[in-house]
């Protein structure tokens, strides 16, 4: 093959970028009758491009500097946009987690989607998001990762909107669509501040332009502000964050790839891409915090309700990204991407074990898996309670480690209220999460009920591999490397640290503090969270595990409260209202009265001008031959007068 | 007044009488007869400027000689107009022939 490249690690980072390109290509123009063949050609790319990624991060480990590739692709007078890759250490620790969980998905996805009639189209889809985030992983400059940013956006609409002809999937499509749209308008915004005021939208020069005070400060805050836009959007940050729960309808396997581990985690990634940027910008920060914040709190309180499994780890999702923005905006640039690292291992075991259970019991709540037998499917229920109690924050597993980094750098933090928000948050994450476990394994039921279900699944769930063949086997592999995953990825965190760090001096203070500051407060820290978080499990324990519990959980002792928190803290409702306020009777009735008088009345008018000109124009045309005669010659009368005189 | 405005003169003349017969009859034969008037008007013109001013004496006459087999083809083509226009409408009259009024 002449036309490769010679140089290795850029073919791998051009497969990367166009391989799934291709196969969805393929799997849309020709293949989409055969569904063995699509589903084929879908896993071999993303496996091709998981050893890509896996190469580069291996070759590049050591890199001194980051390796980039870039052709002009935008030039106009002294500004250029370049189009190609930018491979260092962040980008390649991300495309590994992309491509490791895309892969781990659509080996998933051959069960869980096993018998669909939209088979072919599903893996054309999950091939778009994987093209999609991959290139916007390694993009060197904005409009690059914008462009992306946007096309996973769309990759996520159609995969929420995946079983179309359901309502209220085509409906959560929607919305999710537009709600991340909202913010990516502030992104764009943001884009073009950047733009102006400084001129150049690579990545790696915005950050040492912004570390070196080349940009103007009002720039820097006002570009960050915008920024940080498009990551309340994605990321599902607090005032946009309703979308996420919604985008629950689609497939569970697009859940655990798109709505969990990756397309949602892209806002953090973005906000550590750009983190020296961000640093340069303490107002951007502080706002960062904020929100950050809330939206922990905020998903937190509405998973305490739900009984939709999905739902749980959905707000689940939003909280601990709201954690890992906190993390962010608070200075731990290591501690952020390292909980998004373990967040991404554990959430898509979390739902891919939700999965499994779905596809058995053909339900989403909890209280019916449990009645049905949940805990007799023993991988599945042992692979969530790792993830559980990763989620939780419980040592060995990885989410510990990061939950500690983070809690870490709060303590940093002047403000001491944060550190107790990220305590709190951890202690009701331990609660919830451990809620929804006890439920399946702890199952109530009136006794004829009980008789029923066992009845109908007990049976069946015995022999559960041996029952399911091929289709359960392929759901169970993924899940239970992903376990061990989330065992030991947490073990691993001085080698990520220093593998990290090595090329990021703008934070490297701020962790050595935290790193090198093991001192007494340090382990205070420690058992405080950890104690918090078992605190958290036991009352879970307490309220739905116990023989006596009632669960019910204490927040049925507050109605109002349940009410509210059930409802979301009535945000759909006021974006219902905002809508219905601001849209429906604002805008367009301003659109439509436009169209009909403005636009409508128009072309009517032009129509009505040209018929009514023409009928006073044809009482001229008399019908006889000597008058126009007697007009032709005093033309040429008047005509010769003219040129004769 | 020499002899070369004598026959202008009797050129004009014609070609005026030509002209208000065109606009002024209803007939339509009666039109096609003041054409040819108009016509042989231009005919006299230029036979005449042949006569007093052309330095090559051919040149007036055989223009003259072409207005002449114009006039021919177009008394031709004019009465099968006026003949297929008397089939339809029985009659030779323009004013009959109003079709085109607006």
């Amino acid at each position: 093959m002449m036309w490769l490249p010679h140089d290795p690690v850029l073919s791998a980072a051009l497969a990367c970028a166009t391989l799934p390109f291709l196969s969805m290509a393929v799997i849309l123009i020709f293949t989409r009758p055969y569904q063995r063949l699509s589903c084929a050609i879908s896993v071999g790319a993303i496996t091709v491009c998981l050893g890509c990624a896996l190469y580069l991060l291996i070759t590049l480990r050591h890199a001194p500097a980051p390796v980039e590739y870039q052709w002009a692709w935008i030039v106009s007078s002294d500004m250029v946009i370049p189009f190609g890759f930018l491979l260092d250490r962040l980008s390649l620790l991300m495309l590994t987690i992309v491509a490791v969980i895309s892969f781990l998905v659509q080996v998933y996805s051959i069960g869980y989607m096993h018998g669909d009639p939209g088979f072919s189209r599903y893996y054309a889809f999950q091939s778009l998001f994987a093209w999609a985030m991959m290139t916007m992983v390694i993009a060197p400059g904005m409009l690059q990762l914008y462009i992306f940013w946007e096309l996973v956006g769309l990759a996520s609409y159609l995969l929420i909107g995946y079983y179309y002809e359901k309502w209220s999937a085509s409906q959560a499509g929607k919305k999710a669509f537009v709600m991340t749209r909202l913010g990516d308008i502030g992104f764009f915004l943001g884009i073009i501040t950047v733009l102006l005021g400084f001129g150049d939208l690579g990545i790696l020069h915005m950050n040492h332009a912004a570390q070196a005070g080349d940009i103007h400060p009002a720039v820097v805050t006002l570009g960050a502000i915008l920024i940080f836009c498009g990551v309340v959007g994605k990321s599902a940050q607090f005032p946009l964050l309703t979308w996420l729960p919604d985008a629950m309808e689609g497939p569970t396997p697009v859940s655990a790839l798109l709505h969990s581990a990756t397309m949602v985690a892209a806002g953090v990634y973005l906000m550590s891409r750009i983190f020296p940027f961000f640093a340069a910008s303490p107002d951007a920060m502080a706002v960062a915090l904020i929100i950050g914040t809330i939206t922990m709190l905020l998903a937190s309180t509405m998973a305490f309700v739900t009984y939709d499994i999905k739902q749980v780890w959905a707000y689940s999702t939003v909280s601990q990204l709201g954690f890992m923005v906190m993390s962010l905006a608070a200075g731990g640039y290591f501690a952020g991407v390292f909980h998004l690292t373990t967040h991404a291992g554990f959430k898509a075991l979390l739902f891919l074990c939700s999965g499994i259970f779905i596809h058995e019991y053909h339900t989403n709540d909890m209280r019916e898996i449990g009645r049905g037998g949940g805990r007799k499917l023993t991988i599945p229920m042992i692979c969530m309670t790792v993830g559980a109690l990763a989620l939780a924050g419980i040592f060995p597993f990885s989410g510990f480690f990061s939950k500690e980094a983070i809690l870490g750098v709060l303590a940093e933090h002047p403000n001491k209220l944060f550190l107790g928000a990220g305590l709190l948050g951890a202690a009701m994450t331990a609660y919830y999460s451990f809620r929804l476990i006890f439920f399946i394994l702890f199952p109530r039921s009136t006794a004829e009920e009980a008789s029923h279900h066992e009845e109908a699944h007990g049976h069946g769930d015995d022999h559960g591999g041996g029952h399911h063949g091929h289709v359960f086997w392929a759901m169970a592999w993924p899940v239970m490397i992903l376990a061990t995953v989330t065992l030991v990825l947490g073990f691993f965190q001085n080698e990520l640290q220093s593998y990290l760090l090595a090329l990021e001096p703008a934070s490297h203070g701020h962790e050595a503090v935290e790193h090198g500051g093991h001192g007494v407060g340090h382990y205070l820290l420690l058992v405080t969270a950890v104690c918090l978080a078992v605190g958290g499990v036991f009352f879970a324990y307490l309220e739905f595990g116990w023989k006596k519990a009632t669960q019910e959980g204490f927040l049925r002792k507050f109605p109002a409260v349940e009410t509210l928190f059930a409802n979301r803290w009535y945000m759909d409702h006021f974006y219902r209202k905002a809508l219905d306020l601001l849209v429906y009777c604002g805008f367009t009735n301003v659109f439509t009265r436009n169209d009909r008088r403005v636009i409508d009345g128009g072309i009517d008018g032009i129509c009505r001008f040209t018929v009514g000109g023409g009928r006073a124009v044809s009482f001229l045309q008399s019908g006889m031959l000597q008058y126009n005669l007697v007009l032709m010659v005093a033309a040429v009368g008047v005509l010769v007068l003219v040129f004769a005189l | 007044m020499n002899s070369l405005s004598v026959y202008l003169t009797v050129a004009a003349v014609l070609f005026s009488l030509g002209l208000f017969g065109v606009l002024m009859r209803r007939n339509l034969i009666g039109m096609l007869i003041s054409i040819e008037l108009m016509l042989n008007g231009a005919n006299l013109n230029f036979m005449a400027f042949n006569r007093f001013l052309a330095p090559e004496p051919a040149v007036g006459q055989i223009m003259a000689l072409f207005i002449m087999g114009i006039a021919a083809a177009e008394a031709a083509i004019g009465l099968s107009i006026i003949l297929a226009l008397f089939r339809r409408l029985r009659s030779i009259n323009v004013e009959r022939a109003q079709r085109l009024r607006g």
